[in-house]
């Protein structure tokens, strides 16, 4: 079943072209890399598809919906049950783990109880139980990272989306959350789009990777086809 | 390494005697009876109710102005800084207009609105003007007169604050919420110590002006000390009666300290705030373009228009320039120097902040913001207590004494723009100049001022408003002869001809209101060519 179309979509931000012509199936359940270097337009689908901007031409549709088309948000982003987690985290400073977590069921008007039991599911599944009562500035990289992931699935959204999401971190806290990352994805099946210029981390994550450059799509295949492991060379392609 | 240490100490020392040394004179002298300690004049302050009462007085109306700055402010700060309403310009320049002039001018323009031969009788009955009348020379009056002239202070500390937020923050809450849930939840929330800071910074502005409760006819503390020096000439009982202020000061920064300084810090304006996504107003633009027009119609245009009908005829204008135009040509040059002179001692006042480079850096800062928040009177009257002596009498009989009261209060103003400045100049900067054997001189002429010239430009436009709109002090301290335009206007409201002083007030605006047209255009035409 596909749930996400975008049907040759093109965007330019101030005055420069960031995405031309971009056209991209995802299937339920997949796992989506989209790499690329800085400024190969990577992001933009990302902000595309969760609905922070608009399309200047084409479409994007997300279930079978039309969502965003020829300059127009159709719909709205709480309207379009995805998850994201950003590079930086994004986890609000003033609220407690706990209200980080709590913020979108609250929003989407779940009952308390229900509430209280799906926090403390999805910080046992991240193992982060301890930590509820923490703010996000004492936590460290990798436990701000879990919570980030927690909060962005704790909606049971359709697709998740990953911003570069595990590139601030040190090489052995990425590999271990990748690993993380791939079982939360098997257990609870969401479809998962990740954007990263790191080949290693494509390779692992992705089951089908989209190569971009100057805001095009350059090549699009599985990992092993597109990427056979230890061959570097679409990484360096990449980040020329 | 030297020069650096050796400028900052002398900016430091320079700073101690303007604006410490005062303090500390006024507080001697209120404790001291010929030549002993005593607290006569205290006990003499407190012998009646009356300080009470209007110490009662003054913190019911900071309060009041307080709330209903904070109210107006954060919706308008929100609404112009947030949403795709257009004249977004335009509206925050005529909102903040109010806090650019004089505060007794806004009083006397609402005057020429509500009063008996007012603006508003030629559209209303004389009952309704009556009782408008009443409520304006009165407690209600007096609330909205200083909220509509310190709101801007919460309006643009919204709007500053906001482009401090970063907007994944935002983003990550509009995936599961509305905009309306995501401004209430987490944007408020996040700006709420920079609203609170702001708010108390009104409220000590409030608590500290004399000119507009004197005309509104509200008795409040800060006119004790002018009252016991000007009418009485007891000076003991005027430092006596300036201290709980300076007290009062003091405890509200010091909560602002403890509670709010290390979450403000974390607040810091981004560049490039212009390019931030805006909210969409959507079905409800019309509304809120509407509301927003219609407010800033009542507190800012029809007081204006008042003013302008009032003043009547060209005649006027050539009757008031006749009048006062010494006092505007003294005004306009006082300010430039004062602006001048505050844009230097801020400079090196901020860079001391800023690069921490003497342990006393965090007691200059708070000394700075403390000084800015006390009431004018108390200032003026710590001057007097210093200068007023046949020793001093080469500075205190001239002109200088105003430019020093200027330095004294408005520092703040500069220091702080400049930490704001220098926050956005990577430190490899001035390091790399370090590197090709600069000296510390040389790399602040030549790397730092240049890198941070926009930001003196807007601290010197903002000293330059501050001195000219001066009122408080200049009364207290100017030499005879050498009043400045704002003083000649408050003298001239208890026995002037009302055109009269409605022209030289429009002549004041304009002197206010030109110069930041000036550097618009000036900034505007740079950001174009850029």
């Amino acid at each position: 079943m596909t749930v996400i179309e975008f049907n040759s979509v093109s965007k330019t931000y101030q005055g420069k072209v960031v995405l031309e012509d971009f056209t991209l199936v995802v299937e339920a359940g997949e796992r989506v890399v989209i790499l690329g270097p800085s400024g190969c337009g990577k992001t933009t689908v990302l902000r595309l598809l969760a609905g922070f901007i608009a399309p200047d031409s084409g479409s994007v549709s997300i279930a079978g919906q039309l969502v965003a088309a020829e300059g127009k948000i159709i719909q709205p982003p709480e309207r379009r049950n995805l998850g994201m987690v950003f590079q930086d985290m994004a986890l609000w400073p003033h609220l407690t783990v706990e209200g980080n977590l709590e913020f979108g069921l609250k929003a989407q008007h779940v009952v308390k109880s229900e509430r209280q039991r799906r926090i403390t599911g999805m910080l046992a599944l991240v193992q982060m139980d301890a930590y509820r009562r923490a703010r996000p500035p004492e936590l460290s990289g990798g436990q701000q990272q879990r919570i980030a992931l927690a909060r962005a699935l704790i909606l049971q959204p359709r697709v998740l989306l990953m911003d570069e999401a595990l590139s601030s971190l040190d090489e052995e806290l990425n590999q271990h959350l990748r690993k993380e990352l791939l079982l939360l994805h098997g257990q609870l099946g969401f479809t998962l789009i990740y954007v990263t210029h790191d080949h290693v981390e494509a390779h692992d994550i992705g089951t089908q990777i989209v190569c971009m450059r100057k805001g095009r799509i350059e090549r699009i295949g599985t990992a092993s086809g597109v990427m056979p492991r230890g061959a570097d060379t679409l990484g360096a392609d990449a980040a020329k | 390494m030297m020069a650096r240490r050796s400028v900052l100490i002398i900016a430091v020392l320079l700073l101690a005697v303007i604006g410490l040394a005062p303090m500390v004179v006024m507080f001697a002298r209120s404790i001291t009876v010929d030549g002993g300690l005593s607290l006569e004049f205290y006990r003499n302050l407190m012998a009646s109710d009356r300080p009470w009462r209007l110490l009662g007085n003054s913190l019911t109306l900071a309060s009041l102005v307080a709330l209903l700055s904070t109210l107006l402010g954060v919706s308008l700060g929100i609404v112009l800084g947030k949403t795709d309403i257009p004249l977004r310009r335009l509206f925050t320049l005529l909102f903040t207009l109010p806090l650019l002039i004089p505060s007794y001018i806004t009083a006397l323009s609402w005057a020429d609105v509500l009063g008996g031969s007012g603006l508003a009788s030629h559209f209303v009955s004389a009952a309704w003007i009556k009782t408008a009348s009443a409520l304006l020379f009165g407690l209600p009056g007096c609330v909205l007169v200083l909220a509509s002239t310190f709101m801007p202070v919460v309006m643009l500390a919204t709007m500053i604050y906001l482009r401090t937020i970063n907007p994944r923050l935002e983003e990550a809450a509009r995936l599961v919420s509305r905009p309306s849930g995501v401004l209430r939840a987490i944007t408020i929330p996040l700006i709420r110590p920079g609203i609170v800071l702001a708010a108390t910074l009104v409220f000590l502005l409030a608590l500290g002006d004399f000119g507009v409760p004197t005309f509104l006819r509200v008795d409040v503390f800060p006119t004790e000390s002018f009252t016991q020096f000007s009418a009485f000439y007891n000076f003991g009982a005027a430092t006596a009666a300036a201290v709980p202020l300076a007290i009062l000061t003091i405890a509200v920064l010091g909560g602002e300290q403890l509670f709010l300084r290390h979450r403000t810090d974390e607040l810091r304006p981004a560049s490039g705030g212009d390019d931030l996504p805006r909210l969409r107003l959507g079905r409800g633009k019309p509304l809120v373009v509407i509301a927003v027009a219609v407010l800033c119609l009542v507190i800012v245009v029809i007081p204006l228009i008042a003013l302008l009908v009032q003043s009547g005829s060209a005649g006027a204008y050539i009757r008031a320039l006749h009048t006062v135009g010494d006092s505007l040509v003294r005004s306009l040059v006082l300010a430039a120097v004062g602006a001048t002179a505050l844009t230097i001692l801020g400079f090196f006042v901020g860079y001391l902040i800023h690069t921490r480079a003497l342990a006393v850096w965090r007691a200059v800062d708070a000394w700075t913001v403390l000084l800015f928040a006390l009431p004018s009177t108390v200032i003026g009257i710590g001057l007097i207590a210093l200068w007023n002596r046949p020793a001093t009498n080469l500075i205190y009989a001239t002109p200088l004494m105003i430019l020093l009261g200027y330095l004294a209060q408005y520092t703040a103003l500069t220091s702080r723009a400049t930490v704001a400045g220098l926050a956005l100049v990577p430190a490899s900067m001035e390091e790399a100049a370090a590197v090709t054997g600069a000296g510390w001189v040389r790399r602040v002429i030549l790397i730092v001022v240049p890198l941070v010239r926009r930001t003196l430009m807007g601290g010197w436009l903002i000293a330059y408003i501050f001195c000219l709109r001066d009122t408080g002090i200049t009364m207290l301290v100017y030499p005879p002869g050498y009043d400045t335009l704002p003083v000649r206007i408050l003298t001239l409201m208890a026995n002037g001809a009302p055109d009269l002083i409605a022209a030289a007030s429009v002549l004041m605006i304009v002197a206010t209101v030109v110069p930041l047209a000036i550097l618009a255009l000036i900034l505007g035409k740079q950001r174009r060519s850029r």
